[in-house]
C-alpha cells in the first residue's frame, strides 16, 4: 500500500480542530434546541469515530433526564427507562461534572444500549448539570475500542461549547416567553399603552392604543411621537416635558384627534426607567372615555340635551328616589297601526316605526320633554320630571302641535311613495304624579305613575286621528299664556272616573298642499323608481318637460297658480312608466288621483292634472290651453338643437323591445315629425321652423340611403 | 439492501451507489462489499450518491481509501456527488479528494468520471 494513502495523526488532529471550530462557529446560529443538539451529537460522533451517540437533557423541574437526541442507534431498548440524576453514570457525572469513560456493562442505563464503550461529557448551566453528551464505541478498522484519553478532552471541549449554545437558546426562549407574556398582558388590557425610546420613537404599542388612535401598528411603530401626534400638540408637550423633567404628567377629558377619528381620553405620561433608574424613554397610558360618552348618549335618548346638561351641572336636581310632584304627561299613538302593519313586512313595520319615532322624538326633545317609554306604536312623554320648569304644560302642547304638523309633511313623502300615511291621536293631562325609579331589583326605570298619568292615556284613546285632546287642567294653564286655540268637545266618561271629564281639542295649522315639497318628493320618487334602462323616459326628460312647461306657460301669460299645476302634471306625466309603460298616461293619472286626494290637493283641480297627463298620449290631443302647454313641452326637443341626442335616447329605449333598422328608424321619425304640430303660439314661433329643417334632413338621409350613397 | 445502502444502479457503465446515514466502519464496509463484488464482475467505475449521508468518520474515509487503492490497481475510478459541506470538508482534510473526484450533481458526475 503506498504511503500516500495512509491517514496520519496530523490529519486526524486537523480534522478534530476543524470540527471543533465548525461547532463553535455554527452553534450560535441555531435557535432551536433539538436542532442544536442533533448537530452537536452528529459531529461529535463523526470526529471521535464513535459508532453512535445520545444526548440526555433534564426535564424542567425534575431530576430526571430524557433522550433529546440520538444518532445511529436503536433507542427502542431505552424507552421506558427513567434517567435519574441520582443513578448510574449520571449520578457520577452529576457529582464530578467532568467528561469520563463509563463501563457500559455495569451501568444500569447504558447496559441496555448493546454497546461496549462509552465516553460521556456533562452539559452545564452555571455549574449545574443540565444534560449529558454520550458517544458510544470508538471505531477502528480492527473493530470497536475504548475511546482515547485525547477523545476525553475533545468531547469536553465540544460539550463546553454546546453548553454555552444550549444556555443561550434557553435564555432567548425565556426572554421570548417573558416578552410574549408581557405582550399578551399589554394587548389584553383596555387601557391604551405605548412607549417611546430616548430618540422619541414609539417602540411598543398595545392593541387598545392603536384602536384609540385609529392607526395601524405599522404606521405608529418606529415613528417619532411628534410626527404621530402632529394634530395633538398637547400630547407632544406632555411627552416632551416628561422627557426633560422626568415627571409624571396627566390630562383629563382630552379630545384626541387621530386619522379622522375624535376620541375623548384621559392621558398620563410617565418616565420609563431602566434597572439603574436611568430614563430610557416614556410610557404613555390612554383611557378611552367613549363608553362614558355612550352612556351620556344613551341618557340623551330619553332626555333632552338641555335636561342632561342641567342634571350634570347640578346633581341635586336629580331626585330619583320617589317623590310626589306636578307633571304634564303626553301620550300619542298611531291610529289603525295594527291593521296597517298586517299588510306590511316585518322590516317595513320596523322601518316605518323608526322613521316615525325619530321624527317625533326630535320634537319631544326640542321642547325638553322626557321620553318615558315607547309602548308599541305609542309614546309616553313627561314634561316636569325629573326637572320641573315653568313652561312644562305649554311645551307639552307645543310638542303635540308640532308632532301633528310635522306628520303632515312626513305623510306627504309616504303617500307619494305609495305608503299609507300615519295618523296619530294625542292626549295631554297635568296633575300630581309619583316619580322615581320604579320596577324590580332586576330592572328599574325612572318613570311617573298615578291617576294623572292614567287620565292622559285615556285622553289619547279618546283623540281621533289628527286630534290633540287636552284636559281642562292643561287648557287652564295655557289658554292665557299663548295664542293657542281650542274647540270644546263633549265631556267624556273615561274608565276609572265617575264624573265625565271636560276636554278640549287644540287647533293647529294644517298647511294646504305644498307644491314645492311635492315636486321634490315626486322627483325623488322618480329617481329611485324609473327603470334605469329607459334612456329617453328618464328623470332628465321629466325635468326638461317641467322646465319647458314653466317657460311656455309664462310666455303664454298663464297665471302663477296654474303654472304650479302644469308643473305638477309635468312631474307626473311619465310616472306611469314605473308600472305600465304601455299605458303609462292612464296609470300615471290613476297614481296622481290617488296621491293628490291623500295629500289634500283641491279636488276640483285633480281632473285638471289628470287631463294634462292624458293629453300627452300620442297622438297628442289637448283640450285646453294648459294641456297644449304640456303637450308642446313634452315634444319641445323636436325643434331643438339637441334633437339627435334625444332621438338617440328614444331609439335605444325602443331597441329594448325590438330590433329596428336605420332606414326604419328614419322613416318613423319622418312620419312622426310630419304628423306632429305645436299648439301654443310660443312653441310654433320658437320651434316649428327648426322642426321643419330637421324633417328635411331626415328625408334627405332616407333618399341617400335608398340611393346607396349613405346618410350624409 | 441494508438501511445504509439505499440503492445500487448502473448507468453508462458506471455503478451508482446511493447511501443513507452515517458513513462509518459499518457503512464503509457495506460500500466496499458492493464495489469489490462489482469489480470481480469487471466493473471499475463507481459513483457514490451521498445525499442521505450527513456525516462521515475517519474509519469510513479510510475504507473509501482502501477502495481507491484497489481501483488504482485495475485502472478504475470512484467519485462522489451530493455531498454535505461537512462531508466535503472531511474528504478534503483526509486527502481523499486527491485521488478521487467530488461532483456537484449526478449528471455532472456521470459525464465527468
Amino acid at each position: 500500500m503506498p504511503n500516500q494513502f495512509n491517514i496520519n495523526e496530523l490529519q486526524l488532529k486537523y480534522l478534530e480542530l476543524e470540527t471543533l471550530l465548525d461547532i463553535t462557529n455554527e452553534l450560535n446560529s441555531f435557535d432551536q434546541i433539538p436542532v442544536l443538539l442533533q448537530e452537536i451529537l452528529v459531529k461529535s460522533c463523526g470526529v471521535l469515530n464513535a459508532s453512535s451517540g445520545l444526548i440526555l437533557l433534564e426535564d424542567d423541574n425534575s431530576d430526571v433526564l430524557h433522550i433529546a437526541a440520538d444518532f445511529n442507534m436503536d433507542i427502542s431498548s431505552l424507552k421506558g427507562l427513567i434517567f435519574n440524576k441520582r443513578k448510574g453514570f449520571i449520578s457520577e457525572i452529576h457529582q464530578t461534572r467532568k467528561a469520563t469513560h463509563v463501563d457500559v456493562e455495569s451501568d444500569i442505563f447504558l447496559s441496555k444500549t448493546n454497546t461496549k464503550y462509552a465516553l460521556i461529557a456533562p452539559l452545564l448551566n452555571k455549574k449545574m448539570l443540565v444534560g449529558v453528551l454520550i458517544v458510544l464505541d470508538k471505531e477502528s478498522r480492527q473493530g470497536i475500542s475504548r475511546f482515547h484519553e485525547s477523545d476525553v478532552n475533545m468531547l469536553s471541549a465540544i460539550a463546553t461549547q454546546a453548553s454555552v449554545a444550549y444556555n443561550n437558546i434557553k435564555l432567548i426562549e425565556s426572554i421570548k416567553e417573558a416578552k410574549t407574556f408581557n405582550d399578551n398582558v399589554m394587548q389584553s388590557i383596555v387601557t391604551g399603552v405605548f412607549t417611546t425610546n430616548l430618540m422619541g420613537e414609539i417602540n411598543h404599542i398595545n392593541r387598545a392604543a392603536t384602536t384609540i388612535m385609529n392607526l395601524e401598528k405599522e404606521k405608529v411603530m418606529g415613528n417619532h411621537y411628534e410626527y404621530v401626534f402632529e394634530s395633538n400638540q398637547l400630547i407632544n408637550q406632555l411627552i416632551t416635558k416628561c422627557e426633560l423633567e422626568s415627571v409624571t404628567l396627566s390630562e383629563s377629558q382630552y379630545l384626541l384627534q387621530c386619522n379622522g377619528k375624535s376620541t375623548t381620553i384621559n392621558i398620563s405620561v410617565s418616565p420609563l426607567l431602566n434597572d439603574m433608574n436611568e430614563p430610557i424613554g416614556s410610557v404613555v397610558a390612554m383611557e378611552d372615555l367613549s363608553n362614558l360618552d355612550k352612556l351620556k348618549s344613551t341618557f340623551k335618548k330619553y332626555v333632552s340635551k338641555q335636561i342632561v346638561d342641567q342634571l350634570l351641572e347640578n346633581e341635586e336636581l336629580l331626585n330619583l328616589g320617589g317623590q310626589e310632584q306636578e307633571a304634564t304627561i303626553l301620550f300619542s299613538d298611531i291610529r289603525g297601526f295594527t291593521s296597517m302593519s298586517e299588510t306590511m313586512s316585518p322590516t317595513e313595520v320596523v322601518e316605518t316605526l323608526n322613521d316615525y319615532f325619530n321624527l317625533m322624538i326630535e320634537i319631544i326633545f326640542k321642547y325638553n320633554g322626557t321620553l318615558d317609554k315607547i309602548i308599541g306604536d305609542a309614546l309616553m312623554v313627561i314634561f316636569g320630571a325629573p326637572i320641573a320648569n315653568e313652561d312644562d304644560t305649554k311645551n307639552a302642547v307645543l310638542t303635540a302641535i308640532e308632532m301633528q304638523e310635522k306628520l303632515i309633511e312626513f305623510n306627504q313623502d309616504r303617500i307619494i311613495n305609495l305608503k299609507k300615511p300615519i295618523r296619530i291621536g294625542i292626549g295631554i293631562n297635568r296633575g300630581k304624579v309619583i316619580s322615581g325609579n320604579i320596577g324590580s331589583k332586576q330592572q328599574m326605570n325612572y318613570t311617573v305613575i298615578g291617576d294623572s298619568v292614567n287620565l292622559a292615556s285615556r285622553l289619547c284613546s279618546v283623540a281621533k286621528e289628527d286630534e290633540i285632546i287636552v284636559s281642562e287642567t292643561v287648557w287652564q294653564q295655557v289658554k292665557g299664556v299663548t295664542d293657542f286655540k281650542s274647540k270644546k268637545l263633549k265631556a267624556v266618561t273615561v274608565k276609572g272616573k265617575a264624573k265625565p271629564i271636560e276636554i278640549k281639542a287644540i287647533a293647529y295649522f294644517k298647511p294646504s298642499f305644498h307644491y314645492e315639497q311635492a315636486y321634490a318628493k315626486i322627483e325623488n320618487f322618480l329617481i329611485h323608481n324609473l327603470p334605469p334602462e329607459y334612456t329617453y323616459h328618464s328623470i332628465h326628460h321629466v325635468r326638461d318637460v317641467v322646465e319647458q312647461c314653466e317657460r311656455i306657460a309664462k310666455k303664454e301669460k298663464v297665471e302663477k297658480s296654474i303654472i304650479a299645476d302644469i308643473k305638477l302634471a309635468a312631474w307626473l306625466h311619465d310616472i306611469g312608466y314605473i308600472w305600465e309603460p304601455n299605458r303609462h298616461e292612464a296609470r300615471g293619472s290613476e297614481y296622481a288621483r290617488s296621491i293628490l286626494t291623500e295629500l289634500n290637493f283641491p279636488k276640483s283641480k285633480i281632473d285638471l292634472i289628470t287631463g294634462m297627463i292624458m293629453a300627452t298620449k300620442i297622438p297628442q290631443s289637448p283640450k285646453n290651453k294648459y294641456e297644449e302647454i304640456i303637450c308642446d313641452a313634452d315634444l319641445d326637443y323636436l325643434g331643438r338643437e339637441d334633437y339627435i341626442e334625444n332621438s338617440n335616447g328614444l331609439l335605444q329605449e325602443i331597441k329594448l323591445n325590438r330590433e329596428i333598422t336605420e332606414i326604419d328608424w328614419l322613416n318613423i321619425q319622418d312620419k312622426f315629425l310630419k304628423a306632429h304640430c305645436y299648439f301654443t303660439t310660443e312653441s310654433i314661433n320658437r320651434r316649428e321652423s327648426k322642426k321643419q329643417n330637421r324633417m328635411k334632413i331626415i328625408q334627405k338621409q332616407i333618399i341617400n340611403i335608398k340611393n346607396g350613397t349613405g346618410r350624409t | 439492501m441494508s438501511d445504509f445502502i439505499k440503492s445500487v444502479k448502473e448507468e453508462n457503465g458506471i455503478v451508482i451507489i446511493e447511501t443513507n446515514g452515517y458513513l462509518n466502519n459499518t457503512g464503509g464496509e457495506e460500500i466496499s462489499a458492493i464495489c469489490y463484488a462489482k469489480m470481480a464482475n469487471g466493473q471499475f467505475k463507481f459513483l457514490i450518491n451521498m445525499a442521505g449521508t450527513k456525516i462521515v468518520n475517519s474509519i469510513g474515509v479510510s475504507i473509501l481509501i482502501e477502495i481507491i487503492e484497489k481501483l488504482q490497481e485495475v485502472d478504475g475510478k470512484i467519485g462522489y456527488y451530493n455531498l454535505a459541506p461537512i462531508v466535503t470538508k472531511t474528504f478534503n482534510i483526509m486527502g481523499l479528494t486527491k485521488y478521487s473526484t467530488v461532483f456537484e450533481l449526478e449528471e455532472e458526475a456521470i459525464n465527468g468520471l
